[in-house]
């Protein structure tokens, strides 16, 4: 029994998590955990503030990454026989379907979610001084995501992705002087084609994830490093919002003292140096609003991880992820459509192929970027932030409205159709 | 009180996930075994007897087997295959022998090793008549050299 | 509330837990496997030993598949067609009953999709079946299930489809390569038909629309050939049997052998002896054939009757849409043939030609061939409907030499011509004469021009 206590402590190195000690070191021991404090205050459990949609995502590119690694084992990037392997998967391979219907699922999630993570990084203020370099790092994972998606809807190789592959790298070659050679460099020809199936394959299985992962983690390391999680401040009591440090703000914060320090805290090097902290403290006069991550916030973190889960693997036993005839470049589907995330842009594109699909676009990024530097307002609370919250609110409107435009009202020929009156494709 | 059902709860929790990761894998391992196989079958029928002549044996090379057929005695399939490395071996009319041409292993027409570095002698596979009156050759069924099969 | 978040993590882990097992259970028990073990059962009720009894019982249940690697196909079927290659199946239920018939194609080597279509891949009976969204080749109704023969058997008759001949007949008389292009040759008003087989459309389309073109296709340029249901029939399964798939080659290359006999029957069929002699019988225009097998490599043989002109620049030999095996089958042929057989060939014949008759009759095959029939008639008569254009149909040819000299003709054949409009406030005229230029060469225009003078020639001597 020694041996195996001996072994299990030669493992963990921490007290029992009965003690304080203990909670604390599972946190700072741990190469997984240490990301997070060693204790949190209780708002930002707060599920109604973050709705945990970022842990989400995160959890939805976990299972992505998981389920993909294993179909990467019965995938060849080429022409016919990637579809030959999907209709394997579906076929003959044990659970070969639940787990393309599960990537498949998890993938869409991740689109919707990454976008609604976005939203309510922006209604809660949550990109202010001094995480606005983060916002902009959310909005190229978000892009990523996109990527991701992107390059992995080719990979079946049927007409659907043939096609909504076809639209989408032409709607990016109207940009003007690199267009042309972007979509070229993009499909290693001058269509979609064997060597266009080779590089969306290498972006979607290697490029793309690493670069995803790679700033998720400066990312996560920035939220942490900025104070946690978001919390609803403009919530807390009075007496509690003063006793904030000033929000990384140099010059009018006053630099801590050691006098903090006097009240048996450890404080790490960055906590004692001289000068202003651009982040937030906590101070002690919080400390009874804080609670050990262990096991509050673990818990539930846990509960989105599986609740994630469940809804994609209950989703995926359900439905089957679409599989169209093979890809045949000789026959344009009526209406050919790009994946339903740049229904919206191929929408533009069809009242103008440069401002839709050039101008607009590129604008909403860079406006998007340009969020946390142009709102200088230093309130979070919902009721100073009017103009902005309704400005953000048409935005996401518009882009909704684009989508649902043009995944259920656009027929053959790009026509207005409602999705009530069912077409009758005419016989050729 | 309290404080006991929460962890125990979460201890029944972790218990439940780790049965379920446990499945997972196992689910992952029977998702990796291949249910089938993209290569010739272990069992293929090899045609009608009449299509095999006497003398020196006829090399199949996709199925890496010789087939003899001699007079009186019948049909017997050997392996192409050298014990050695596994490259495929080469039957000479001329010295009535088998060359292995990687590492100079010799195999004589019984199959039995006469020099060089093979440990065994070459297989022999079972070889029967399939109802529809072709031969069926099994190489999942290693059989005695001395095997024969009469038409 | 705090309280709960570990009760709500242990239910959803159990959740996750079922939905795993939920999901191992699903993919554990397809149909196919309930078959096997039906299989098994009626294979072992006539086994008498106690111990193969129990063996067969037990084997465990697997995919069986055919790979057909040069055709890019995999077939699943007899995972629950157990019984095609086993006679003592004759009078199993489906899906366990013999196939009686197939001669030398036996499923293991051939495959079923080649013949029945569906989805070889699927292990489901509906998915296979094909009657499902984006499996664009469900099985053939039983009547059309013949028509794939033609698929591999390209040339000659093939035994018990007597509707491939005649469909192919038809094809070549009655002028459909004037609007459509079959491997390169033919018109281009028309869709080009070389993969008309392997273009999802459903063979009781086709049939109504050989009998009426309109019917199933609004507005279709194609003229009512009045086909009958037997002819509508023989185009339909010709049609079907159109695929880009080498499938003969792949199928020769595996085992088949292309017989000097076809290639007589080819060499019979296509005229050759208009043109070649061999050790001198035939006709003096092209080069005498004994011995080229000598002369030439079978390379050099095949790219010839590809496309002569290429290989033997000056070549007058027209370019006869051959089928690989088909070349392969006439090159074997050549290198047996004798001035005997070339004799017994001619006396088949009712006359002998003279070159000059060799001519004319090549003119008369090129105008059957390349579609001038199919407005302008069988007998020249004219006739077809062209509305709005002068005297409301098109021209009939047997007065061609009455009206223009015979380089005006060859210049109409050369470069097409459009018909003059009758009203200009209605739609110009449907049909025109296309310009021949691409399809035809020089001689070949020179040798309709002959064969229309020829005609003109017996009427004047009426």
């Amino acid at each position: 029994m020694n041996v195996i206590r001996d072994v299990w402590q030669s493992i963990v190195r921490r007290d029992p998590l009965s003690t304080d000690k203990g909670k604390s070191e599972l946190v700072f021991l741990n190469l997984w955990l240490h990301i997070h404090p060693a204790k949190v205050k209780k708002e930002h459990l707060k599920i109604k503030h973050t709705w945990y949609l970022g842990f989400i995502t995160f959890f939805l590119f976990l299972i992505l990454v998981t389920t993909g690694v294993a179909l990467m084992c019965y995938y060849r990037p080429q022409s016919p026989q990637a579809y030959q392997d999907m209709k394997d998967l579906q076929f003959v391979v044990f659970l070969g379907r639940f787990l393309r219907n599960m990537h498949r699922w998890s993938a869409h999630g991740m689109v919707v979610c990454v976008f609604l993570h976005m939203c309510r990084v922006f209604y809660t203020g949550s990109y202010k001084k001094p995480r606005q370099f983060n916002w902009v790092v959310g909005v190229f994972l978000f892009l990523l995501t996109l990527g991701l998606s992107f390059t992995g809807y080719l990979l079946p190789w049927d007409q659907l992705a043939f096609w909504a592959i076809t639209v989408g790298t032409n709607i990016g070659s109207y940009a003007p002087l690199v267009g042309k050679q972007l979509r070229e460099l993009l499909l290693g020809g001058h269509s979609v084609g064997e060597s266009a199936l080779l590089r969306f394959y290498v972006l979607h299985v290697a490029v793309l994830p690493s670069a995803v992962i790679l700033l998720t983690m400066v990312h996560f390391w920035r939220v942490r490093k900025d104070g946690g999680l978001s919390r609803p401040v403009w919530k807390l009591k009075q007496d509690q919002a003063e006793a904030l440090v000033t929000i990384g703000v140099p010059g009018d914060a006053p630099a801590l003292t050691v006098t903090t320090a006097a009240k048996d805290k450890t404080y790490g090097l960055m906590e004692v140096v001289t000068g202003k902290p651009i982040f937030e403290t906590v101070t002690a006069e919080e400390e009874e609003d804080v609670v050990f991550s262990y096991p509050y916030a673990f818990f539930r973190e846990a509960v989105a991880l599986m609740a994630t889960v469940t809804t994609i693997m209950a989703l995926s036993l359900v439905w089957s992820a679409p599989l169209e005839e093979l890809a045949n470049p000789a026959k344009t589907p009526n209406p050919a459509k790009a994946p339903w995330y740049f229904l919206g842009l191929q929408e533009l594109v069809s009242h103008s192929a440069l401002l839709g699909g050039v101008v607009a676009p590129a604008l909403m990024v860079l406006a998007l970027m340009a969020v946390p530097y142009f709102d200088t307002n230093p309130s979070r609370r919902p009721a100073d932030r009017k103009w902005a919250i309704r400005v953000f609110t048409i935005f996401v409107a518009i882009n909704i409205v684009l989508i649902i435009v043009g995944t259920f009202f656009r027929g053959p020929g790009w026509a207005l159709v409602p999705p009530w009156v069912h077409i009758v494709a005419g016989a050729e | 009180m309290k404080r006991r059902s929460f962890l125990s709860w979460g201890a029944a929790g972790f218990v439940t996930l780790w049965s379920a990761v446990g499945v997972s894998l196992a689910a992952v391992v029977r998702f990796l075994t291949p249910s089938v196989f993209y290569e010739p079958p272990q069992a293929f029928k090899i045609g009608n007897p009449a299509d095999f002549p006497f003398g020196p044996p006829t090399f199949l090379a996709d199925e890496k087997i010789y087939v003899f057929r001699e007079r009186d005695k019948g049909f017997a399939v050997a392996s192409a295959v050298c014990t050695h490395l596994g490259c495929t071996v080469a039957y000479f009319p001329s010295d009535q022998k088998f060359h292995c041409p990687c590492h100079g292993s010799v195999f004589v027409s019984d199959g039995s090793v006469q020099h060089g570095p093979a440990p065994r002698g070459l297989e022999w596979f079972e070889v029967t008549l399939a109802r529809d009156g072709q031969l069926n050759v099994d190489k999942e069924k290693v059989v005695p050299p001395a095997y024969r099969l009469m038409v | 509330m705090e309280r709960r978040t570990p009760q709500v993590f242990f239910v959803l882990s159990l959740l996750a837990l079922v939905l795993i097992l939920a999901a191992a259970w699903q993919a554990n028990t397809p149909y196919w496997k309930v078959y096997q073990r039906d299989f098994h059962k009626l294979e072992a009720q006539g086994e008498p030993n106690s111990l193969t009894k129990a063996a067969v019982l037990a084997s465990p249940p697997v995919i069986h598949q055919v790979l057909l690697t040069g055709l890019q196909r995999v077939d699943r079927c007899t995972t629950c067609h157990l019984g095609v290659e086993d006679p003592t199946m004759k009078n199993a239920p489906q899906p366990f009953r013999f196939h009686p018939g197939l001669g030398p194609h036996i499923p293991s080597k051939f495959g079923c999709t080649i013949c029945h279509g569906g989805q070889g891949l699927a292990t489901e009976k509906s998915d296979a079946h094909g009657n499902v969204m984006f499996w664009q080749t469900p099985l053939l109704a039983k009547d059309y299930i013949r028509a794939s023969c033609g698929r591999c058997h390209k040339e000659g008759d093939v035994p018990g489809v007597p509707e491939l001949t005649e469909g192919r007949h038809l094809f070549e008389t009655q002028g459909c390569r004037g609007c459509h292009k079959l491997n390169g040759v033919g018109g281009s008003i028309g869709p080009d038909l070389t993969t008309e087989g392997a273009s999802h459309r459903a063979p009781e389309w086709l049939e109504r629309h050989f009998l009426t073109p309109n019917a199933v296709s609004a507005g279709s340029a194609m003229p009512n050939f009045h086909f009958t249901k037997e002819q509508a029939r023989a185009l339909t399964y010709y049609m079907l049997s159109l695929t880009s798939e080498d499938m003969g080659s792949y199928y020769s290359s595996v085992r088949l052998i292309p017989s000097a006999g076809h290639g007589r029957q080819l060499f019979i069929e296509k005229n050759c002896i208009a043109c070649h002699n061999v050790g001198g019988v035939g006709a003096k225009t092209g080069p005498d054939l004994l011995g080229v097998t000598k002369r030439h490599s079978p390379g050099w043989l095949d790219e010839q009757l590809v496309n002569p002109s290429l290989v033997y620049p000056g070549s007058t030999m027209p370019v006869y849409d051959l089928e690989t095996n088909a070349r392969k089958a006439l090159v074997n042929f050549m290198a047996t043939a004798t001035a005997e057989d070339a004799q017994a060939i001619l006396s088949q014949r009712s006359k002998t030609l003279t070159p000059e008759d060799a001519a004319i009759e090549a003119g008369r095959q090129n105008f059957a061939r390349f579609g001038c029939v199919g407005c302008h008639g069988l007998q020249l008569q004219g006739g077809v409907p062209n509305p709005n254009a002068q005297g409301g149909e098109v021209p009939s040819l047997l007065h061609a030499s009455d009206d223009y000299t015979k380089d005006e003709v060859i210049a109409i054949i050369r470069n097409g011509k459009v018909p003059p409009t009758e009203d200009r406030s209605k739609p110009a005229p449907p049909l025109y004469m296309p310009s021949w230029r691409s399809v035809l060469t020089e001689e070949d225009i020179n040798r309709v021009a002959d064969y229309l003078w020829s005609l003109q020639k017996k009427k004047d001597s009426w």
